[in-house]
């Protein structure tokens, strides 16, 4: 990679508009799921501002924005301040890697997903740092829940991605696309099942979304790592949740359905298509099941996710073997 | 072993069947009503208790006797029944809504049947002073509507 003036310009003009993404994909997605919740409890969801409420998350934007900067008392202040910008900055860099179309990369990075899961580990880092400085017992215990859950659900998440590593032999996204076919069947998902099913119950726990949304469980802990964060602060934790469930949708597409490639036309509409439906798929099954505990939460993990990767792992790699 | 992997099995299946169910909700019709346009049907609103209302009697009028007996039933004190001079009918009948508990203490103890809890569910007011309903006003309000003449808004 060579760090000419073009690739710099290439690396800023590709974070703009990744920071238009993650704004414009928490808008639409708090619409999109305050209006699912809605129709799946049979009622309409927001449906006053604007016609039939699209304006909606604007104006709750809007107030977020001039809300009062409330602190507690006695908290640690550099902290404090650094864990929403910590939440938030990572999560550009993750979105770099990623094949949006063809030709249509922020940064060609040779070892794309391991740029992903090295990064990933910084939301972790915001939780506790959040939960932690703000000297309440709620974000606290919520902090503590974030990291057991996901240091445990990344092991499997990882496991899932390496058995297509495995058969697609890089580590490149662009090339785990490349080697994959237009077709629904030409996909890595009809070869890897176990592998996509894995992923996507850890992607679950891995993003902090129900019914695996311990560190932030509403009915037990107020709101966990982030109680004591009003304003900004808040929005910046809100903001970076949106964007991570969006990364992880996008690593669901690029590994296990075909990236930008699809039927009749290969091109990034592709990519946002499937990544937007396994968004969907996470809000969906939000409002269907409820809440786990957080010892089955993860006993889930620990005695069955992470042997059937170990197995899938496994056997991918001997049938790989077997027919290179 | 199996028996666990079978129960898991069967555990995935019973969330596939939840999903199902709320894939056919997402689609299926609202079940609410946008309340400013669309008021819920009334025949819905026979089961709901809300604020009391006088019983006319045949030529409309109250059949209160003025007997105190709701105004002492009420645990909270918030009946006020003045008896008219000469006559047994009150003068008054001043309910306050916003102390009320709704314990249809006074409707079980009045000996004339003349109290029942009314079908309002869209009382509305502004300041507590509003929810100190003149149930008299409110029974005359409703006499003249049935006869057809212009109804006067009740406060």
């Amino acid at each position: 990679m060579d760090l000419s003036l073009l690739s710099f310009v290439q690396i800023i003009v590709a974070v703009l508009l990744i920071i238009g993404l993650m704004v414009g994909n928490a808008v639409v997605m708090v619409y999109v799921e305050r209006k699912v919740a809605g129709f799946i409890q049979r009622r309409p969801g927001p449906y006053e501002v604007g016609p039939i409420g699209t304006v909606q998350p604007i104006c709750d934007s809007m107030k977020l924005l001039g809300k009062q900067l409330f602190v507690p008392a006695n908290i640690d202040w550099i902290l404090f301040f650094l864990a929403p910008v910590l939440a938030f900055f990572p999560v550009l860099l993750l979105f770099l890697p990623i094949p949006f179309g063809p030709y249509l990369t922020g940064l060609g990075v040779g070892d794309g997903i391991l740029l992903i899961l090295a990064f990933a580990g910084f939301g972790v880092l915001s939780n506790i740092l959040a939960g932690w400085s703000s000297n309440n017992k709620y974000g606290l215990l919520g902090a503590a829940r974030a990291v057991s859950q996901s240091v445990a659900y990344e092991i499997p998440m990882i496991m899932a991605l390496l058995a297509v590593v495995f058969m697609s032999g890089s580590l490149n996204l662009s090339e785990i696309v490349a080697q994959q076919g237009s077709w629904p069947w030409q996909w890595n998902i009809v070869v890897q099942p176990l592998a996509f099913f894995i992923y996507l119950v850890s992607l679950v726990g891995e993003t902090n979304r129900a019914p695996f949304d311990l560190p932030e469980a509403e009915s037990e802990l107020t709101a966990g790592f982030h109680t004591e964060y009003s304003g900004m602060g808040f929005a910046l934790f809100f903001l970076s949740e949106y964007a991570n469930m969006l990364l992880v949708s996008f690593v669901c597409a690029t590994f296990f359905l075909g990236g930008y490639k699809g039927p009749f036309l290969d091109g990034f509409w592709w990519t946002f298509a499937k990544a937007y439906a396994v968004m969907f798929f996470i809000v969906w099954i939000r409002w269907t099941f409820p809440r786990v505990r957080f010892d089955q939460l993860l006993n889930i993990n620990w005695k069955w996710l992470l042997p059937l990767s170990i197995i899938n792992l496994w056997l991918t790699a001997i049938i790989m073997k077997i027919i290179s | 072993m199996l028996r666990a992997l079978w129960d898991n099995v069967k555990g995935i299946y019973s969330l596939l069947v939840g999903m199902s169910i709320t894939w056919g909700f997402l689609f299926s019709p609202r079940k609410t009503v946008h309340y400013p346009r669309q008021v819920v049907d009334s025949e819905i609103l026979k089961s709901y208790r809300g604020p009391l209302e006088l019983i006319p009697d045949q030529a409309g009028a109250t059949k209160c006797i003025s007997c105190q007996m709701c105004v002492r039933a009420c645990p909270d004190n918030c009946l006020k029944v003045v008896k008219s001079e000469g006559g047994k009918n009150p003068k008054t009948w001043i309910y306050d809504f916003s102390l009320c508990c709704l314990c249809a203490a006074c409707v079980e103890s009045c000996p004339a049947g003349a109290i029942r809890f009314s079908h309002k569910v869209y009382l509305v007011t502004k300041t507590r002073e509003e929810l100190k309903l003149d149930l008299l006003a409110d029974l005359k309000a409703r006499k003249s509507a049935i006869l057809g003449n212009v109804p006067k808004k009740s406060s």
